[in-house]
């Protein structure tokens, strides 16, 4: 659209009328002009209406020079609504060469209108075109354009004008009969783009962000709304706003950043250095030295080369106290031994083996790894897990995970050897987990699903057995292991034994003795966390009522098995923290060993 | 039985009374006045329809150039740019002066004819855009709006003729409020006419209705050098 004004205003600079081809306007041509190209013959140059109540064509006889003169190349029209006759241009402009004059009288909005160029001589039309007057208004360019300033920006780098300006005199604005819309451009002074703003249809505008400093030109033109043809640029006026030099305020802006800045870098390098030593802790956290089980690092750095050997020789790796100080070693577990290959272990075999052996049950553990499993076990106590196996009706069992609960006809034996050799505490399930240190390896096996799931509950001890039997019955524990199908027969033996009152110490009766391989099989390596409360009925202890209520129990540590294939327990000690001692009196002669673990060598050395 | 008579004689004495005052008409919500919600006065009346009448104008406008965008006439039509619209038998005036020349009623019963005459018009363009695939959602969407709004304007200068003659404005002379004959759009050679066509006249029509209410506002509604 731009280029095609421009070729047109460089033709014809020489006319008060700029004309704007409607070639150069959006949509359809309404002339079939061409740009006024003198190598053609006589032609249309255009039609114009200023203020749609008059209108005006230009013409021009192109190469034909014997035609330039006045009155050879006449005009024609029809006004395509009443059919009616060609007439000849009702005025001819005098003033202006080849232009014919419509006034009120000829022109009619809204009608179609097709114009001739003719010689009449020679009686040819060089020349037709069709339009509606509505669609060839090009609105007269505005007057009274000036600027206020607005405001200007803190930076005083920038400011705002607002621009107003006057409709032109010759659109009937005030009645409406030519609705405007306005467009204003500005740039800076001989820059080559002109910054265009939205229409607007009030007669200001206000232009922001423009430099202090630079020199900017503002025009503005208009078109009818809802029609495409704008009007010629009014006069461009200029802009410039001088820029204030006020540095001083920004002066002392500046100063007190930077001395805040270095006030407060002061402060940072002095509170670093005041405080240096917990902010290593906090930054730079030790990293824990390396432990080897069951010895001391103390002993290392004082470096005693005989005590240093004898300890490592023997394989008294477990001392009370050293899980003492470093409680959180013994829990470290990981069993992620394949289940597969634990059922294929021969633990369970082993104790079966050695119970059928005799009554030297010599319990056959693998050598385990001390994956921490231990905790506040004591060496010579076999590992009750295994242990467990030895119950007696644990029998055919073969791969399968001896539970406690195999028959509840050992129960109560067991629960009688049990009072008969616990001397001070009664047999209370160990808390495998000490409360201190927040691990599950154990969970107890509370219940047996219909289907053959083992149920487990929370090693913590929470209320009383009697409404603990009631509940765990219905109760449904959120962790429930896939059945083996070698459990259902437990289930039945728990059902048989479901008779059996539990005793009415707390949980007490009831250990679960995961082996090593059943542990893999049990959980799938991992472990569980049981969260129910109850308790399994079977679970033995027929103990005498605990005076002392003892914290958390969910576990006892089998501290050996006697002739009669029955576990003894290990009395858990009063405070979770500490190791019972007891089991030592029991086996004094068995050698320190690694907590919870029987090595075949030690199993010798098990006396009941 | 006979208890049941004085009931019925009651309710129907009350029924009756309540009919005396009750008219099934439209009456203003606003009956306070200005204490209660602003009644709006006639030339707020002119300014919303004149606004709305722009508003359809703008929209005609923006349809036509997207069919001229779409479907531009060939070099053959350059010469036959003239459609004969339907609505040429209606008389309307062609200039402002001649516009301003007519009585009131005589124009405010053209804008009527107008409005009136474009009603089934504009349903079948919007059904013909519609169903044709060259147009997306858009321009269909437009054609429905334009002519909802076509006949929202009718309603609102009928509204405002109604006010006129309450006011004394008009005289009684104006027929067409009523009576207005529905027009079929065919062209010249018998045809119906093309959306294309529809479209040019329509935006000349929009164009006329839009010129008119504003030289009927000037005139009844005196303002500063109207």
């Amino acid at each position: 659209m731009r280029s095609c004004e421009l070729t047109h205003l460089s033709h014809w600079k020489s006319l008060p009328h700029m004309i704007s081809p409607d070639q150069c306007n959006r949509g359809p041509v309404q002339f079939s002009l061409p740009v006024s190209d003198p190598s053609r013959g006589p032609h249309f140059t255009g039609c114009r209406s200023r203020e749609q109540e008059t209108f005006r064509c230009w013409w021009s006889a192109g190469i034909f020079q014997n035609l330039t003169e006045p009155g050879t190349l006449r005009v024609f029209y029809q006004t395509k609504n009443a059919l009616s006759e060609w007439q000849e241009c009702p005025d001819y402009t005098h003033t202006v060469k080849n232009e014919c004059y419509f006034n009120k009288t000829f022109t009619h909005i809204w009608t179609s209108y097709c114009i001739q160029l003719r010689s009449v001589r020679e009686n040819i039309t060089y020349d037709e075109t069709c339009f509606t007057v509505e669609n060839i208004v090009h609105p007269d360019p505005p007057i009274g354009l000036n600027w206020t300033l607005l405001n200007v920006s803190h930076s005083g780098l920038h400011f705002d004008i607002l621009v107003r300006w006057a409709p032109p005199p010759s659109a009937d604005v005030q009645m409406g009969w030519m609705s405007l819309m306005y467009q204003v451009q500005y740039r800076v002074r001989n820059a080559s783009h002109w910054e265009m703003l939205d229409l607007e249809s009030g007669t200001q505008q206000s232009i922001y962000g423009l430099h202090t400093d630079k020199e900017y030109e503002v025009r503005v033109r208009c078109k009818m709304s809802a029609f495409n043809n704008f009007g010629e640029f009014s006069d461009s006026i200029l802009v410039h706003v001088a820029q204030i030099p006020s540095k001083e305020s920004t002066f002392p802006t500046t100063l007190v950043l930077i001395f805040g800045v270095i006030g407060l870098v002061i402060l940072l390098v002095l509170l670093i250095f005041s405080q240096q030593q917990r902010l290593m802790v906090i930054f730079l956290p030790p990293i824990p030295a390396p432990k080897i089980k069951g010895i001391d690092p103390e002993l290392l750095k004082n470096g005693k080369l005989d005590q240093l050997n004898s300890l490592l020789s023997s394989q008294d790796m477990y001392k009370p106290d050293f899980y003492h100080e470093d409680p959180w070693v013994e829990f470290i577990q990981l069993d992620l031994d394949d289940p597969a290959e634990k059922n294929e272990s021969s633990d369970t075999q082993h104790l079966l083996g050695l119970s059928r052996s005799g009554s030297s049950h010599v319990l056959h553990f693998k050598s385990d790894d001390d994956s921490g499993r231990a905790s506040c076990y004591d060496p010579e106590i076999p590992n009750p897990e295994d242990l467990a196996a030895l119950l007696p009706g644990h029998s055919g069992r073969g791969d399968n995970h001896p539970l406690v609960s195999r028959s509840s006809s050992s129960i109560p034996d067991l629960g009688v050897q049990q009072t008969s050799e616990v001397e001070e505490t009664p047999i209370q399930t160990q808390p495998a987990v000490p409360s201190w240190v927040n691990m599950d390896f154990y969970a107890q096996v509370s219940d047996f699903t219909p289907a053959g799931g083992v149920v487990l509950s929370p090693g913590q001890l929470n209320s009383s057995p009697e409404k603990k039997k009631e509940e765990e019955n219905e109760k449904k524990i959120p962790f429930q292991l896939v059945s083996d199908g070698a459990y259902t027969s437990e289930n039945t033996a728990r059902q048989l034994s479901a008779d059996v009152p539990p005793s009415p110490g707390p949980e007490q009766g009831y250990q679960t003795f995961p082996t090593q391989a059943v542990e893999g099989n049990l959980w799938n390596g991992e472990y569980l966390v049981s969260t129910s409360d109850s308790q399994i009925p079977y679970l033995l202890p027929e103990a005498p009522p605990v005076p002392i209520l003892p914290p958390v129990s969910g576990y006892t540590v089998v501290q050996e098995v006697d002739a009669q294939h029955s576990l003894l327990l290990n009395p858990p000690s009063s405070q979770p923290a500490i190791c019972p001692h007891s089991p030592n009196k029991h086996l004094p002669a068995m050698p320190t060993m690694p907590m919870g673990y029987l090595t075949p060598d030690l199993l010798g050395n098990l006396t009941p | 039985m006979s208890s049941f008579l004085p009931a019925v004689a009651v309710l129907l004495v009350a029924l009756l009374c309540l009919d005396l005052h009750s008219r099934v008409a439209s009456a203003p919500i606003c009956t306070h006045g200005p204490s209660g919600c602003h009644v709006l006065s006639l030339a707020d009346l002119f300014d919303r329809v004149i606004q709305h009448s722009a508003r359809m104008h703008s929209l005609s406008n923006d349809l036509h150039s997207e069919f001229e965008q779409y479907f531009l006439p060939s070099k053959n039509h350059i010469g036959k740019i003239y459609h004969k619209c339907h609505t040429s038998s209606i008389l309307t005036p062609n200039g402002k002066e001649n516009a301003q020349k007519l009585a009131r009623e005589e124009l405010t019963e053209v804008i009527l004819k107008l409005l009136m005459a474009w009603r089934d018009p504009l349903f079948q363009l919007h059904q013909s855009m519609a169903h044709q695939q060259d147009f997306n959602s858009f321009s269909s969407n437009k054609a429905l709006e334009m002519g909802d709004m076509a006949h929202e304007l009718r309603k609102g200068v009928e509204k405002v003729a109604e006010r006129m003659r309450v006011l004394g404005m008009l005289g009684n002379s104006v027929t067409g409020l009523s009576a207005a004959e529905a027009m079929l759009p065919i062209s010249d050679s018998g045809e119906a006419m093309s959306n294309y066509e529809l479209l040019y006249c329509f935006r000349r029509d929009s164009n006329k209705v839009q010129n008119y209410l504003k030289i009927l506002k000037c005139r009844i509604v005196p303002e500063h050098d109207c």
